[in-house]
């Protein structure tokens, strides 16, 4: 490829989240768009919307008239499911438009999904993505955020998605799958484990597992509140407010035991020699990364077993697609030839 | 600086060198991974074709026709002869009646000079169910074979749910979260090969009585019920980890006579059951065929599992008194597949990856008991041939 080549090649990173879906392009382009899909359930609805397939809010918005796939459900592709297939090659398709190709653009696409879709789906992805674009690479998601932040060596990264947990240890090669774990205990859990604890608490009220998730996104938080949490939801159709600083503690907590033993186990695979460095460089990404107070959390109840350093990251909804952007735009031309 | 550029190069050529591998276009994620597995449509056509070759054979056999080929000259086989080698046995008049002697497709044939009823049938008045019973297996196969009985629907039944969380580990892991999470791997993957209609009894964490999960199999005409259940010992035995898988019968032990309490527990029966209960305990059919399925299912979960454990403990396949076993009225066994009490357990437990693996191997166990139904021949040693892997 000539150099000329080069430069007129379009990069794409792209995040392919349970929840959110994220692009970023080498012209700067970054969008995020709701991991759903949704396709007319019949003429009339098609001729309503007036469009062949919808995506994220809007997709969410229009649900009833709407066949709606959220195709990596629990971070992975249901196997044989054709409609979650297709839901990943049209999502794949709608945030590479949003990267703005040019026409002409050769297209090189860098795609981070959930540790187990890698494992399970990585050729359904291949193929999904191989209409869009000729030149590609599957990884990981924590590992492309660990080659987006430069945590390459000595370094372990959690990434909190909505339907997994996925650990990754980075020892300066890509890792392995004894390098990495996945929990099925995330944000999806969160969201059900509040909604169970106010519905109980409060029967007399309408929550829904969509007004949770907003509540956890605008209010989660791990050890002591900083303020009481207080939100509205309607009682019999009249908005009510409620304090529900316990029950969201306890769901947003929820995941952790099961979070703190996988760091430790993870950590005591790693060679001896060099434990100490991964203890002390523990990344967390991920939308689960932004409840408030999780580092010093985990700091502390990893504490009885060994002193563990966490830090959460500035920018978790743009990280992996911005360290997929990278991956692809240093892959050697010789390599990305064969791609 | 320089570390981190050798680093990065060594990452570069790493990611390469696994995209490099993916093929570009195979068969989609989800086909059967077992080529000889359940059978397919032309395999059932197939299985159709000889189930009726042995029943017309039957019939013939009755009415006392034997086949036999000779050529023109009688030298070889060109043309085909019914003929009778013996007197026929018929009963008397209605049966002989419908023979006709001037019919085209008999080229050569002679009327017997009396008639006289078969013996079977000559009994047929003073035989018992269980005679007829005897009569059916001595043909040598299954009933369920000899009436081409097919797998259509299988119910697959996540243990516990909503406010009955089962057994809980030390780190928390909850027994209804897991049994859900296996069933719903286990139903996608035998739902793939497009051969079966699977359903759960619960799709959600939600509370579901067991008699609630007896009665969605009869609404939904199962053919299979498989429960989903995973063990938890008491204090003192954390260290152990076993596996076990019930079919309806009398306790063995009195450890699964207080297993079976346990997951009894909650049942929603009533006495006025009770009656009911006592008259399906004689169902011989589905016994026989539980104790096939169970036995095919723990054969293939214990021997993978242990793979990964070298402590995992076998304690069997074997007969329990479980509610939800006794209920449904077809081939139903239930699974204990490890126990959450055992922390190591708990912990592959919580991995996707290793419920994944426990799901192919459930997987596996069904479709070798349903192998094994369609193709006895084609088994041996009661280890289903995985081709796939022997082509790799």
């Amino acid at each position: 490829m000539s150099p000329s080549k080069k430069d007129k090649m379009l990069y794409v990173g792209i995040d392919l989240g349970t929840s959110r879906s994220v692009v970023s392009a080498s012209n700067g382009n970054r969008k995020w768009v709701e991991s759903y899909v949704g396709w007319p359930k019949d003429f009339v609805a098609k001729k309503m919307l007036g469009k062949r397939v919808l995506f994220g809010s809007e997709a969410q918005e229009h649900r009833l008239a709407l066949n709606l796939s959220r195709p990596l459900q629990n971070g992975v592709i249901k196997e044989g499911t054709e409609r979650d297939d297709a839901a990943v090659h049209e999502l794949i398709g709608h945030l590479i438009e949003l990267a703005g190709v040019g026409p002409d653009d050769e297209v090189c696409v860098a795609v981070g999904v959930p540790a187990e879709a890698l494992k399970v789906n990585k050729i359904a992805i291949r193929n999904a993505v191989s209409d869009h674009a000729r030149k590609m690479m599957v990884v990981s998601e924590p590992f492309s955020v660990a080659y987006g932040l430069g945590t390459l060596d000595n370094a372990m990264i959690i990434d909190i998605g909505a339907g997994t947990v996925d650990f990754c240890i980075m020892h300066g090669t890509v890792p392995t799958e004894e390098d990495q774990r996945s929990l099925l205990m995330a944000g999806d859990y969160v969201d059900e484990q509040l909604l169970k604890l106010l519905t109980e608490k409060h029967p007399e009220a309408d929550f829904s597992l969509n007004t949770v998730r907003k509540f956890k996104e605008k209010h989660g938080f791990v050890g002591e509140p900083k303020r009481r949490v207080k939100i509205e939801a309607p009682v019999d159709g009249k908005f009510t407010e409620f304090d529900i600083t316990e029950e969201m503690r306890k769901a947003c907590e929820s995941p952790m035991p099961a979070i703190v033993e996988t760091v430790i186990d993870l950590i005591a695979s790693f060679d001896p020699e060099f434990q100490e460095s991964v203890r002390n460089n523990i990344i967390v990404a991920g939308g689960g990364s932004q409840l408030s107070g999780l580092d010093s959390f985990l700091g502390e109840a990893t504490k009885q077993f060994a002193s563990c350093s966490f830090t959460c990251i500035s920018d978790p909804l743009y990280a992996g697609a911005d360290g997929a952007l990278e991956l692809a735009t240093d892959m050697p031309e010789e390599f990305l030839e064969k791609l | 600086m320089s570390r981190h550029s050798d680093i990065k190069k060594a990452v570069l050529r790493g990611v390469y060198e696994d995209n490099a591998g993916i093929p570009r276009s195979v068969d989609r994620p989800g086909q059967p991974k077992f080529v000889a597995a359940a059978p397919g449509p032309a395999q059932r056509s197939g299985y159709r074709g000889r189930v009726l070759l042995v029943a017309m054979l039957a019939v013939v056999a009755l009415i006392g026709v034997n086949f036999r080929l000779v050529t023109v000259d009688g030298s070889g086989p060109i043309a085909m002869q019914v003929v009778n080698r013996q007197p026929l046995q018929l009963p008397e008049a209605p049966l002989s009646a419908l023979l006709n002697p001037e019919d085209d497709h008999v080229l050569e044939s002679e009327r017997p000079s009396r008639l006289e009823p078969p013996q079977v049938l000559k009994h047929a008045a003073l035989m018992t169910s269980g005679d007829y019973v005897t009569m059916l297996t001595s043909l040598g196969m299954p009933m369920a074979d000899l009436f081409d009985l097919k797998v259509q629907t299988i119910v697959i039944d996540p243990g516990h749910g909503g406010i009955d969380p089962g057994a809980t580990g030390q780190q928390g892991l909850k027994e209804k979260d897991v049994t859900l999470d296996i069933a719903r791997r286990l139903r996608d993957k035998l739902a793939a090969s497009g051969d079966y209609r699977v359903l759960l009894t619960r799709e959600q964490d939600r509370k579901v009585f067991l008699k609630e999960r007896v009665a969605f199999a009869k609404k939904n005409r199962a053919d299979l019920f498989i429960s989903i259940h995973i063990n938890s010992l008491p204090p003192g035995s954390e260290s152990v980890n076993y596996v076990e898988t019930y079919y309806f019968g009398p306790h063995t032990d009195q450890r699964s006579l207080d297993l079976a309490e346990k997951e009894n527990h909650d049942s929603d029966y009533v006495m006025g059951d009770f009656r009911e209960v006592i008259a399906r305990i004689g169902d011989t059919l589905k016994t026989e065929e539980s104790k096939e399925l169970a036995s095919s299912i723990h054969t293939n979960l214990f021997n993978d599992l242990k793979r990964r454990n070298r402590d995992l403990i076998d304690a069997g396949s074997k007969t329990g008194p479980f509610m939800v076993l006794l209920g449904v009225e077809v081939p139903s066994v239930l699974v204990e597949v490890s126990c959450i009490s055992n922390k190591a357990e708990e912990a592959r437990l919580g991995r996707p990856e290793y419920r994944d693996s426990v799901a192919d191997f459930l997987e596996a166990g069904i479709v070798e008991y349903l192998q094994r139904r369609a193709y006895p021949e084609t088994i041996e040693g009661g280890k289903t041939q995985n081709v796939a892997q022997q082509e790799r």
